[in-house]
């Protein structure tokens, strides 16, 4: 039986510098509650909306990379419903068939689902452009049932992406991987930082063939997404192989106890009186579209073809274009080394590696050493001057824990005199010398073994000494 | 009756005594103002009188900004940082606003002396000021009658002289019908050119704040400081308004005034009559009058309360009792305080207007109303645009004179029909001027409407009409 999934992701732009329609900050983490606040996102009376031009230009951003058709002019209409997080008791959000125009109508997201490596594809059926409520705690319970509610307005007008899909998207993990995707795109525009808490909220709904769409609410994460999704099919499933009906709902996802649960039965249709907004005139689009399209010039999309096109495998392809400093650093550095391939397994696999080991975030440019540094480490490993072992045990955790170190300060100390040493070699072992000359070669690992002992694991490539062997004792 | 010199001359000859103009107000409103009832919150005298000394020495010492020492009224709809802020509404009765509206912060920079915010129909909903929550503002030419509404304080306190300038705001006609019942000077500006930042929203795609004064003069006077750009007023236009000191009473043999015969024939015989005198004087002076038809007029009271009504309903959804706290609640649930609040706080004809509100636009009924009426305006702004092309419209403010109190109350579409003259400039966006016309024996308005940003032709025309009637100036008392 294979699920029906549609998603309908909330993005918030932190990037943008400023909420939707006032100065206070887009990014409120770490404040004391009612401290990110002024009249406007309060919703004090005569109080108006400006629209924030950069959270516009992200959003049209984002349209793009979704390859989106773009309105002439977008509307923001007013949704009406009462909440307590809702200072004028109406978002400011986009409704097309109320006379407002959304950022973005019918579009379509190919996005790579790593389980098998392949390219899928969702069509995006609307994005639109709104303010993000407030928060509410109940301490007393729910709305219904709690005699305080606690209301801060720090996030009230944070300039949101609502981003709905198609059902398109045929599985769990591949609902999973298309958020991935999608988060990473919006990133690269600069639009959010997805791994900030709250940055992100994911509603989806599934359906089985026989059975009605189930709407789950509250997904916080990525990972949340799949194991909601993956939940919900079971259930599902289970219902509809015992003959049982599943009704239209929406459902809560419980991240904590994993599992879902009933929020409302009968979906009601809520009447939200839409109506364009009188304070905002539309936002001509045509203006904002070249400051746009520079946003979405670097696509993961597009470093990823550039990257496997220097023949790198699309895994660590993928690895490097996740963390955005690794892509960067690729992309600056690959024209001063021979193989690229070399450059993207020390950035995707071994130095993302490290990090992870060292407790330390791939997506901080800070943690990454300049494209320089990491080109002459490349070309070293080209070059055979290091072995493997000293480039992962040695020479990186070196750099990652000053990123900023010079390259000759965390290379192990050089291979003084390695011909000095062979020569040494060969004079104290005649025996294998003299079995070499003979024709067994195992004699010659003996051999290296020695010097390689002698000079310590580390400080040099066993194919060199080899090398370095077979030249003195010629060629055996 | 009593004719009060040009306050702008008086400034303009630096004559201007704040001191002494202050003294003889402070008088005034001890005698009047428990009877007219034209203010919710007055200043301590003591702060009046410091803020009069200190503009007196600003003035003797030649640092006299545009507007110093003058006293200015403002509408209880519009901000001033720590004032009480009712807009008329026991809602907001503990209201008090953090920030300056934009046009106070002008009036601020400019030298005014704000003296009181003043009473109004709750929150601009009314033409009569009888629907505000602190009692009705009488009239001061006859205080058995209504001054006019919902900028029925702004509009009473310039006719009883408490102020010489008064800001009020215009959603439908609640600028020019006050001003009519007042013989006071009142101007709906071009929408956009005054920033609404600040103003406590009615129906924001309709209203602006404008200037209140008794003569044209002194009302271009703070025009020219109150318009101009708000860049955090995404409404708000590129606008320079004419400069008030250069301006000059229109050739008559250039004027060209068009009258709805719609209009002229909704109005009750004095009014016409008032009117039709000021229009045979201006013909005997050299101008064109022509008469059109308006066949749009029926259109333009259901086209505009629709609009106004929904955007209401939206505008007044924020007033749940939780962020504008001020009563003693039995509720236990954030619910129950909404309904609570909603409940008793809430007039009766703005619980009308948000229930009509929230059925136009409603599912189900959004195209028959809201988007009907949405059409209807575009088509008789269209119509209006290519009218003040070619001239300037003149007809009565208001079909009849001032009501009694009470006269008007049981009936809303009664109510609503004073407002047949005024809402066409709103929807049209458009300027409207209305200056007084006679005083005999009540007052009768006239109403003149410009091309957009065309406040200018107002003004020139204005002048003219004024050296027609002498009453410039007047006030009751």
């Amino acid at each position: 039986m294979r699920p029906v999934i549609g998603l309908e992701v909330h993005v918030q732009l932190t990037g943008a510098g400023s909420k939707l329609f006032c100065g206070c900050k887009a990014d409120y983490r770490g404040m004391p509650p009612n401290t990110n606040v002024c009249p406007v996102c309060l919703g004090l009376p005569g109080a108006l909306p400006v629209p924030n031009r950069r959270a516009v230009v992200q959003a049209l951003a984002a349209a793009m990379a979704l390859k989106c058709r773009i309105p002439g002019a977008i509307v923001f209409t007013r949704k009406h419903y009462f909440y307590p997080d809702l200072p004028k008791n109406y978002q400011i959000t986009q409704f097309e068939r109320a006379g407002g125009a959304p950022v973005c109508t019918s579009g379509v997201l190919e996005y790579l689902d790593p389980a098998g490596w392949v390219w899928r594809r969702a069509r995006i059926r609307r994005i639109n452009l709104e303010e993000d409520p407030g928060r509410s705690v109940y301490p007393g319970g729910s709305i219904v049932s709690s005699e305080e509610v606690l209301v801060d307005y720090n996030r009230s007008g944070v300039p949101l992406l609502e981003i709905v899909t198609e059902p398109d998207i045929p599985s769990p993990r591949a609902a999973r991987a298309f958020v991935e995707y999608l988060l990473l795109t919006l990133e690269y525009i600069g639009a959010v930082n997805p791994r900030l808490e709250g940055a992100f909220r994911v509603d989806a709904n599934i359906s089985l063939p026989g059975g009605e769409r189930v709407e789950v609410k509250n997904i916080g994460s990525t990972l949340e997404v799949e194991r909601a999704l993956e939940y919900e099919y079971k259930r599902q499933r289970l219902i509809l192989e015992r003959g049982g009906r599943v009704e239209r709902e929406t459902r809560h996802w419980d991240a904590h106890r994993r599992m879902t649960k009933p929020l409302r039965h009968k979906e009601e249709e809520a009447e939200y009186l839409y109506m364009p907004d009188p304070d905002l005139p539309p936002v001509l689009t045509r203006p904002l579209l070249g400051e746009a399209e520079a946003l979405v010039a670097t696509s993961p999309r597009r470093l990823l073809d550039e990257i496997t096109g220097d023949g790198v495998p699309l895994e660590v392809a993928w690895s490097i274009v996740q963390a955005r400093p690794a892509a960067s650093l690729y992309m600056e550095a690959r024209g001063r080394v021979r193989d690229p391939r070399v450059l993207a397994r020390l950035l995707g696999v071994d130095y993302k590696g490290a990090l992870r080991e060292a407790g330390r975030g791939p997506h901080d440019p800070s943690n990454w050493p300049p494209a320089e540094t990491m080109a002459r480490l490349a070309r070293l490993v080209e070059e055979g001057e290091y072995p493997p072992e000293a480039v992962r045990g040695l020479i990186i955790p070196g750099l990652v824990r000053d990123p900023q170190a010079s390259l000759e300060t965390v290379l192990p100390e050089k291979a003084e005199g390695l011909e000095a040493v062979v020569d040494e070699v060969i004079r104290a072992y005649p025996r294998a010398v003299q079995d070499y000359m003979s024709g067994k070669r195992r004699a010659l690992d003996y051999l290296v073994g020695q010097v390689i002992r002698r000079l310590g694991r580390r400080a040099v490539d066993p194919r060199r000494v080899r090398r370095l062997l077979e030249e003195r004792l010629g060629g055996g | 009756m009593k004719k009060r010199g040009s306050l702008a001359q008086q400034l303009a000859s630096g004559v201007y005594n704040p001191v002494e103009r202050l003294e003889e107000a402070l008088y005034l409103i001890s005698r009047l103002e428990e009877e007219v009832n034209a203010f919710i919150t007055l200043l301590p005298e003591e702060r009046l009188r410091e803020e009069a000394r200190e503009a007196q020495r600003r003035i003797l010492e030649g640092k006299a900004r545009p507007l110093e020492g003058v006293l200015v009224a403002v509408k209880d709809n519009i901000s001033v940082r720590g004032l009480r802020a009712t807009a008329g509404s026991k809602m907001l009765s503990c209201y008090k606003p953090p920030y300056n509206a934009h046009v106070v912060e002008r009036l601020v920079d400019a030298g005014a002396i704000i003296v009181g915010k003043t009473n109004m129909d709750e929150f601009a909903m009314g033409s009569t000021g009888e629907y505000s929550a602190y009692g009705p503002t009488r009239n001061p030419w006859d205080m058995g009658r209504v001054p006019g509404g919902s900028s029925s304080g702004s509009a009473a306190a310039l006719a009883y002289a408490a102020v010489d300038l008064a800001l009020g705001s215009d959603t439908g006609g609640s600028i020019r019908l006050p001003a009519a019942f007042t013989a006071t000077v009142g101007l709906k500006p071009t929408y956009g050119a005054v920033s609404r930042r600040g103003l406590i929203p009615y129906a924001n795609s309709l209203e602006q704040i404008g200037p209140m004064a008794r003569s044209v003069r002194d009302l271009a006077l703070l025009y020219s400081v109150i318009a101009g750009r708000d860049p955090l007023d995404a409404t708000s236009i590129d606008y320079q308004p004419p400069d008030p000191y250069t301006l000059e009473p229109r050739d008559p043999e250039a004027v060209r005034l068009c009258v709805p015969e719609e209009i002229i024939d909704a109005s009750e015989a004095p009014v016409k009559a008032a009117f039709e005198g000021l229009l045979s004087r201006l013909e005997a002076q050299g101008a064109t009058i022509e008469y059109f038809r308006a066949p749009w007029t029926s259109l333009v009271l259901p086209a505009y309360y629709t609009i106004a009504m929904a955007e209401a309903a939206s505008n007044l959804a924020r007033y749940d009792g939780s962020l504008y706290p001020c009563h003693d609640s039995r509720a236990r649930t954030w619910e129950e305080l909404n309904v609570e609040a909603r409940t008793r706080l809430f007039g009766p004809e703005v619980k009308r207007r948000i229930a009509m509100g929230v059925l136009v636009l409603s599912e189900g009924y959004r195209d028959e109303y809201y988007v009907k009426a949405a059409k209807i305006r575009r088509l008789v702004r269209d119509r209006v645009l290519g009218i003040v092309r070619e001239c300037i419209i003149g007809q009565p403010t208001s079909p009849v004179l001032p009501p009694r109190l009470g006269e008007r109350l049981g009936d809303p579409l009664q109510l609503y029909a004073l407002d047949i003259s005024t809402v066409t400039a709103n929807l049209a966006g458009v300027p409207a001027l209305q200056l007084p016309v006679s005083v005999e024996p009540l007052p009768v308005g006239a109403q003149l409407m410009a091309r957009p940003r065309g406040e200018v032709d107002l003004f020139e025309l204005g002048l003219l009409v004024e050296e027609i009637t002498g009453l410039a100036g007047v006030s009751a008392f």
